[in-house]
């Protein structure tokens, strides 16, 4: 079977084959457990137990001391665009917010403040650019993913 | 006498003290905000009483709640644990008056040491060195921000701005250059006034290349102070510790000795009482530098627990009982790990993390002993501190525990929040963590560019199959996967209707 998922790498495609009780993949084989963990058994003779759970639409995986998470991307889906990193890393409180619709800013320039957990985050800016908008005032919360503010970049 | 105890406090300290005290037989009380309804420690206790409110402000650092509570409960002791209001004078003032048993020093003794200032002096009466730095009393934003900028010249750089009233990193700023002072104190002011209530500020020194290295301090009532050794807690990443021993690597007989009688001399100096911790920074000649006290139990308090074999929490809890401490001649013994298991993205510059615990299986087995407030099911939130679990090992020698840590975070299995697990497993095979020459500033200098995992491409491809049978096998229906249970095994199911398969 066919799947596709997001790594830190990016899209990765994943085909697996079932004979009898063994799931393949190239020369690495996969066991099911009666506790729903599956025994791996390595090309390179290496073998161990995975633990896996799925939250949304990603799958979780524990093996051999790393704990991965991947996106599983439903077949057809398309993927979104990159904001540019002015979003939301957490649900939280916009404490500052400081530049305004015009202004020109500088890479790394700190744009808004965020606290999240009692800490601080700074929203930085990733280029140079100008502000085109600016979606939240201080004191107000955010959700995890909202777009924070837009801007154009510079063309150097 | 002490008969029953209100736990002012929440989470993984929460649940510590008040198994201390179902063991020691004393009847417990806890207290929650409404977003703890399903937590451990409310479970734990033998009551729990609701409070009222949304923030913080409005229910762990309420006092006139707490109190009330109390009074309706008819709790005749406060254990504090540690954040919240421990560190509050004021509220260990309002509990004594209260007729209320104070678990912990007294309101002087808070004073005197949670005022940095205060601290300095005391401790430099008591002949004990201390770090160049300079309080800022100005309450006014633009006053504060000059004082700030006046002190800084006498302090000199580089410089760490810290909470006057606070801890845990919250409010902590290390400022390189006088260009960045400014921003950073306006910045470290607001989280210090977020997190407290005060927004006072306290600059000092910041010594490079030193260890932070601390003092387990215990005093009762009936003329005894006594150390119980040092623990070593450089590993910082933003000011708070992840990883922490007891004892220190590089310790020596004769520094251990003097440190022990500078903290047992702080203590005295100001009549304490009940369980705390002197903090030193040691430099790499053996100097050291008394950097403050705190006047509480103490995050790591474990590992100084495992190789003295003295229950500290139960001490303090004998101690407020007016008691004489139960710790005989000490010795310390083998030693003790603790790693602190945060659900933050090490990768993405410690940010922290939220999400739902899909599955949290801790290691078991010899030497282990974990301390959590979390268990698997429950969900991480953005409204309190990060830190999910405190993973402890001991075993006879420093090269034993380390081997056991490594085990015990390889076994450590935590899906559906991002947790650094991986990170503190990599901590263990740092040359400096193998040495036991780590310095405050080691996770800085080790990573300069931030921290990425190093994932063998097996193991990944492993990962990737794993996820991939995952999907196919439609696995997901078999393990816990989202927090209300819905896609658990397929609805309620009748155990008469399973016995009746099973055996027709």
């Amino acid at each position: 079977m066919h799947h596709q998922f997001n790594s830190p790498d990016g899209p990765v495609d994943v085909t697996v084959t079932k004979q009898g009780d063994e799931w393949i993949l190239g020369e690495h084989k996969a066991v099911r457990e009666r506790d729903g963990r599956l025994k791996i058994h390595l090309a390179n003779g290496e073998s161990g137990f995975a633990t896996v759970a799925k939250v949304a639409d990603h799958w979780w995986v524990h093996f051999s001391g790393h704990t991965f998470n991947f996106e599983r991307i439903e077949p057809g889906a398309t993927q979104g665009g990159n904001d540019g990193g002015l979003t939301a890393p957490m649900p939280g409180k916009v404490l500052d917010v400081l530049v305004e619709v015009g202004q020109s800013v500088e890479t790394g320039q700190t744009l808004m403040i965020l606290e999240a957990m009692k800490m601080e985050h700074r929203i930085l800016a990733a280029a140079s650019g100008t502000v085109t908008d600016v979606y939240f005032s201080a004191g107000e919360q955010v959700q995890q993913g909202s777009a924070l503010l837009a801007m154009t970049e510079h063309e150097d | 006498m002490v008969s029953k105890v209100l736990v002012a406090n929440r989470g993984e300290i929460a649940c510590r003290i008040l198994r201390a005290c179902s063991e020691a037989g004393l009847a417990s009380v806890a207290v929650y905000a409404e977003n703890d309804t399903t937590s451990l420690f409310v479970e734990l206790a033998d009551e729990s009483v609701m409070l009222h409110g949304d923030t913080i402000a409005e229910t762990y650092l309420d006092q006139h709640q707490i109190l009330a509570v109390a009074a309706e409960t008819g709790a005749d002791a406060i254990h504090p644990g540690f954040g919240f209001l421990s560190e509050r004078a004021d509220f260990a003032r309002a509990v004594t008056a209260a007729g209320i048993q104070w678990v912990g020093p007294s309101a002087n003794a808070i004073e005197k040491m949670g005022d940095k200032m205060t601290a300095r002096i005391t401790m430099r009466d008591a002949g004990v060195p201390v770090i160049p730095g300079e309080e800022i009393e100005s309450i006014d934003e633009d006053e504060a921000l000059a004082a700030i900028q006046q002190a800084s010249t006498r302090v000199g750089y580089p410089l760490l701005l810290k909470a006057s009233s606070g801890g845990g990193g919250k409010g902590m700023r290390a400022v390189e250059h006088p260009d960045e002072l400014l921003d950073a104190a306006r910045s470290a002011r607001r989280e210090a006034l977020a997190a407290f209530g005060d927004g006072r500020v306290y600059l000092e020194r910041l010594l490079t290349g030193s260890k932070h290295v601390e003092i387990q301090v215990l005093a009762d009532r009936h003329g005894r102070t006594i150390h119980l050794g040092e623990r070593e807690c450089s590993v910082q990443r933003r000011h708070q510790k992840v990883f922490e021993e007891a004892p220190c690597a590089t310790m020596t007989e004769e520094i251990r000795a003097a440190m022990g009688k500078a903290a047992v001399a702080a203590a005295m100096a100001v009549n304490y009482e009940g369980a705390g911790t002197v903090e030193f920074l040691l430099a790499p000649n053996g100097e050291f530098f008394f950097l403050e006290m705190n006047t509480r139990i103490q995050v790591e308090h474990p590992v100084t627990e495992l190789v003295t074999g003295v229950d500290i929490v139960r001490e303090q809890l004998r101690i407020a009982a007016g008691e004489p401490m139960s710790c005989g001649e000490l010795q310390i013994r083998g030693h003790a790990i603790e790693v602190r298991l945060y659900a933050e993205d090490a990768s993405n510059n410690f940010l922290p993390a939220i999400g739902p615990l899909a599955v949290f299986i801790p290691p078991e087995g010899p030497g282990i002993r974990l301390d959590t407030g979390v268990r698997q099911g429950d969900e991480v939130t953005p409204n309190y501190d990060p830190m999910l679990a405190k993973l402890i090992v001991w075993a006879p020698s420093r090269e034993e525990a380390l081997q056991r840590m490594r085990r015990s975070l390889d076994e450590f299995v935590v899906l559906g929040t991002t947790t650094n697990l991986r990170f503190l497993r990599e901590l263990c095979d740092v040359s400096d963590v193998i040495e036991g020459t780590t310095d405050t500033t080691m996770i800085d200098r080790l990573w300069p560019q931030g921290w990425t995992p190093s994932v063998p491409l097996h193991i990944e491809d492993a990962a990737l199959m794993a996820a991939a049978v995952g999907e196919s096998a439609g696995l997901h229906r078999l393990t816990t996967s989202s927090p209300n249970g819905s896609d658990g095994p397929s609805g309620p199911v009748s155990p008469f209707a399973t016995l009746n398969r099973r055996y027709p």
